[in-house]
């Protein structure tokens, strides 16, 4: 299980899902907002990505697009890590590799049914403020505030660096790749690879401090209802859908759909 | 404070949308069908100011015992000031289990608590049951979506889950019904707040959405492009509903990210939703528990989605689509 | 030559794909049918270095290598070809000549605008009565103090329509039985130039092409490229690169066709199965698949050894004669296996159909490059 986490400021990373080939839309939106940020205020990015090695190209792409450094953490024991791992182990390549970061910017979720959790959880194991589905952020100085909608709330919040955000999809549209940094990203960039050896991370402490849940089982859903099922050409199957529940339909819509018969007389 | 004390469920009391979003009662009906496997007690956290209400409504609603703090200085709610004193609380009185909504608060709050507790979590519950050797059963989607993985956290306590509205149903509200009611006083070393509150306001400008719509028409990729996409509108105006999307739909940019039906998306209570040309993976589909009536419209007739729904109708989606709305403007009158 | 692509093609294939398919795909079909030029895409275009793909960075290109450039091309081709050859035209046959024949100064002064997309290039070399025959063009370049006066009459130049700057290929030198031509950088701005109407295409519609007319056109004398007489140089070294482009985007147009005929057979029903499990339809699919397989090793064979440093007119001929042809083969069979609704405009394949066809014609026709290849396998001592 891999997770994609962008980075930045004077540092930032990015990780990725490798089941979607590419990068998990979310984290290009964190990664944009890395951008934007280092369009402002010459930040430095760092992106970071756990994964097999096939991971690197998602590395690549963000350094396309404007990354200034790249780490792969690649070990076959950190196959199967839940989050509580893969934050763990996060923590560990940070503090090695960009312990003076500002700012950690994570997407808020990844496509796959991995659940938004690595951000907040690397934000206990790095003790820092965080604040999760950022829409806006704003920096100056030392201070972060940011924007976001969260359960119908409107909310602006103030923190001061070191900090972490997860950025949700609501704003900062991923930018294209320019060609030229197509160029740059495999030109004179090199892709520092860490295992777990190098992190200092043994087998053992994986064990001990790894993950915590267990999957027992993972089985094919059910289906759940008996139903009624419709087939043929679609405007017969159209007819005979409507002429079964019209009356159920219209009486959620507050109309009759009921078709009229030939021989009304009014 | 008993050796002997009976374990127990905490539920965390996400009031902040209370008449939206039921989810915190929700999570005591369930917490109270556990606890009668587990011999436990089922107990909602409340913190906040002037809470009474709150305190009322989960005693009516299930919770055996309530902890509750009343304090100004937790008016709004604060991630870090709850995981300072739930930590200090679970030290204090090991909770067996703790659910938590997964609001957007929840979701966030949830797994810095878990790593603050150094257990393990297991976001987006479709389900929870306990196992045969008295575990929490966490039933989670896995990567694919139409698989489900059943999840448990051997040897960590509190055994964590979050769960999103709508997966229960809550307890019809009792309010003869008492509970125990601590009212625990604000710890003194309460940590200042490294995120400061600005400002916040309740948003209306989404109130009256899809998340109230009585009909839904959903698209997936089936539909095919964004203009066969784009139709759904006009189905969903004839019958004064809203369009909703999926995942793959939102990230091929054919509908907006405010439109998402599904776990990580809008939290939908149709009577009536249309499901064209969508599979149904668990992503989706867990967000859909509360539709009453289903219609799915899809090629393959073993698609998940077809088999979950009340109609399955055997087609294309753009043609069955394009089809259904020409008879619908033929027969629709006041 | 690499048979598997490097991660680097890998991202630039896939970072044009994603382009293309967002910003091209929703407006592909509405721009061919009002034969439109979408000003907007192509200001995105520019802005992500479309138009100096293989210009050097000093003068702000991509200073990409001439594989990568032919999958940006294939790319946006298997979506829309008429943006595609756009920019196959501006990069492979506009800039190109800047490249290999301008002085320093001309360098400075044009490489710039061009890699920004701030000026659009096209090639102008085609007349009324010197098509394949290029030798035969008409239009005179006579010095007059420090400059040149250009009189004569382009035809079918792409891009003609918006574009800021032109080679011109006029004659300079009037001996009959050797007739000299030159090339001339020409400034849209310049008095004297002027454009036709656009014209009224059976495919490719959306790429503005007209003819251009030059007046007594006084260009400076600083804006001759190469040297006097260096036109037949000039322009065979940048149609052998051309081809290049044209081949990119003929195997972009049979590769978006063919998916679309895959995708058809296997959704498409009659006799209650899919048209995909009858044998003639799997043939066809088979088919296909090969020639555009060995379309696609011509063409990368021909870029990579243009990478190298090596001579690769013969090899780019055949590529573009070989993708040429495979396009219109496929187009036509996509729009087969679509039966009715591959003739009609509800679909997209009857586009790439009219699309393949001017790959066979320009930048040489099929006829011209046989006898290129032709010409250089008798011409070489040893095979």
């Amino acid at each position: 299980m891999v997770t994609e986490l962008p980075w930045d400021e004077k540092a930032g990373t990015l990780r990725r899902d490798l089941a979607a080939g590419m990068m998990n839309p979310a984290c290009k939106h964190a990664l944009e907002a890395a951008l934007q940020i280092k369009e402002r205020f010459s930040a430095k990015i760092t992106t970071v990505t756990m994964g097999p090695p096939a991971s690197e190209e998602v590395l690549r792409e963000a350094l396309a697009l404007g990354a200034d450094e790249a780490i792969l953490i690649c070990d076959r024991l950190l196959a199967g890590s839940d989050t509580f791992a893969t934050s763990l182990v996060l923590k560990e390549a940070i503090k090695k590799k960009c312990p003076k970061f500002d700012l950690i910017l994570c997407g808020a979720y990844t496509a796959d049914s991995e659940t938004a959790q690595v951000g907040p959880q690397l934000a206990e194991e790095l003790d820092l403020p965080a604040a999760a589905y950022v829409e806006k952020l704003e920096i100056s100085g030392r201070t972060l505030r940011v924007r976001r909608m969260v359960d119908n709330f409107r909310e602006t919040l103030e923190m001061e660096f070191p900090a972490l955000v997860t950025v949700s999809m609501e704003n900062y549209k991923p930018r294209y790749a320019k060609l030229s940094g197509l160029d740059d990203a495999f030109c004179g960039n090199e892709i520092k690879t860490l295992d777990t050896a190098s992190l200092g991370i043994k087998a053992a402490s994986m064990e001990k401090k790894g993950s915590r849940t267990k999957v027992r089982k993972v089985f094919l859903r059910k289906a759940q209802k008996g139903n009624v099922l419709l087939q043929g050409a679609a405007s017969n199957v159209v007819n005979e859908f409507l002429d079964k529940y019209q009356r159920k339909i219209g009486t959620v819509i507050g109309k009759s759909i009921e078709e009229k018969k030939l021989d009304d007389k009014k | 404070m008993t050796r002997n004390r009976k374990k127990s469920i905490w539920v965390f009391g996400d009031y902040r949308n209370y008449y939206q979003n039921r989810v915190t009662l929700q999570l005591i009906a369930r917490a109270v069908a556990l606890a009668k496997i587990i011999e436990a007690e089922v107990c909602a956290l409340i913190f906040g100011h002037e809470i009474d209400e709150w305190i009322m409504e989960y005693t009516a609603h299930g919770a055996d015992r309530i902890l509750a703090i009343d304090d100004p200085a937790l008016k709004s709610y604060s991630t870090e000031k709850y995981l300072a004193i739930i930590e200090a609380l679970a030290k204090e009185r090991n909770p067996e289990i703790i659910l938590i909504g997964a609001t957007d608060f929840g979701r966030e709050f949830a797994p810095r608590l878990a790593k603050r507790l150094k257990t393990g979590l297991s976001a987006d519950c479709v389900g929870l049951d306990i196992t045969d050797d008295g575990l929490l059963l966490q039933i989670a989607p896995s990567f694919c979506g139409n698989m489900l993985a059943e999840i448990v956290t051997e040897f960590h306590r509190p055994q964590m889950a979050t769960v999103r509205p709508g997966t229960f149903k809550e307890i019809p509200h009792d309010y003869e019904r008492k509970a125990i009611v601590e009212r625990l006083p604000l710890m003194n070393n309460l940590p200042k707040s490294r995120v400061r509150l600005i400002e916040y306001e309740r948003s209306v400008e989404k109130e009256h959405t899809i998340e109230n719509a009585s009909v839904i028409v959903c698209g997936g990729r089936g539909m095919g492009n964004r203009e066969k996409f784009k139709k759904l509108q006009e189905l969903a105006k004839l019958l004064g509903g809203d369009v909703g999307a999926t995942r793959p739909v939102v990230y091929a940019g054919w509908a907006e990210h405010g439109v998402l039906v599904g776990q990580a998306g809008k939290h939908i209570k149709p009577k009536i939703l249309f499901s064209f040309g969508i599979s149904g993976a668990i992503q989706h589909t867990a967000g859909l528990g509360e539709a009453d009536f289903i219609v799915a419209i899809n090629k393959n007739p073993q698609a998940t989605m077809m088999k979950m729904a009340d109609v399955a109708v055997v087609g294309d989606a753009s043609d069955v689509l394009n089809n259904l709305i020409k008879e619908l403007k033929k027969r629709i009158r006041e | 030559m690499q048979l598997n692509p490097c991660a680097k093609h890998k991202l630039v294939r896939d970072s044009v794909r994603h382009f293309a398919e967002t910003e091209l795909a929703p407006i592909a079909a509405e721009i061919d049918r009002k034969a439109v030029f979408p000003v907007d895409v192509i200001g995105k275009m520019k802005a992500l270095n479309y138009f100096g793909l293989q210009v050097p960075k000093e003068f702000g290109g991509a200073a990409l290598d001439s594989v990568s450039s032919a999958i940006i091309v294939e790319e946006i081709s298997r979506i829309c070809a008429a943006v595609g050859l756009c920019v196959t035209v501006h990069n492979g046959v506009a800039v190109y000549p800047f490249l290999q024949f301008a002085t320093k100064e001309q360098k400075k002064q044009y490489l710039p605008k061009l890699a920004s997309g701030e000026f659009i290039g096209a090639f102008s070399l085609t007349e009324a009565n010197a098509g394949s025959d290029s030798a035969s063009v008409e239009t005179t370049a006579v010095k007059k103090n420090q400059a040149y006066v250009l009189n004569g009459t382009k035809i079918f130049v792409t891009n003609g329509g918006i574009c800021d700057l032109a080679l011109i290929f006029a004659l300079t030198g009037f001996e009959p039985g050797s007739p000299q031509s030159s090339v001339f950088i020409i400034e849209s701005k310049y008095p004297g130039f002027l454009r036709g109407e656009l014209e009224d295409l059976c495919g490719m519609r959306a790429n503005p092409v007209s003819s251009l007319f030059l007046e007594d056109c006084c260009v400076p004398e600083k804006n001759l490229l190469g040297k006097i007489g260096d036109g037949m140089k000039i322009g065979l070294a940048t149609l052998d690169n051309g081809r290049i482009g044209v081949a990119a985007q003929a195997l972009g147009i049979a590769q978006g066709a063919f998916e679309a005929a895959v995708k058809y057979a296997k959704e498409r029903q009659q006799f209650k199965k899919p048209i995909a499990s009858l044998q003639t339809i799997q043939n066809y699919i088979a088919e296909m698949a090969t020639e555009i397989a060995a379309a696609r090793l011509l063409l990368y064979r021909a870029c990579s050894l243009k990478d190298e440093g090596a001579s690769f007119g013969c090899e780019a001929s055949m590529a573009k004669l070989y993708c040429s042809t495979v396009a219109s083969k496929v187009t036509s069979l996509t729009v087969q296996i679509h039966g009715g609704y591959g003739y009609s405009k509800e679909y997209d394949v009857e586009r790439y159909f009219r699309d393949a066809k001017v790959t066979e014609i320009y930048e040489g026709t099929s006829e011209i490059q046989r006898m290129v290849i032709a010409r250089s396998i008798l011409s070489q001592l040893i095979l």
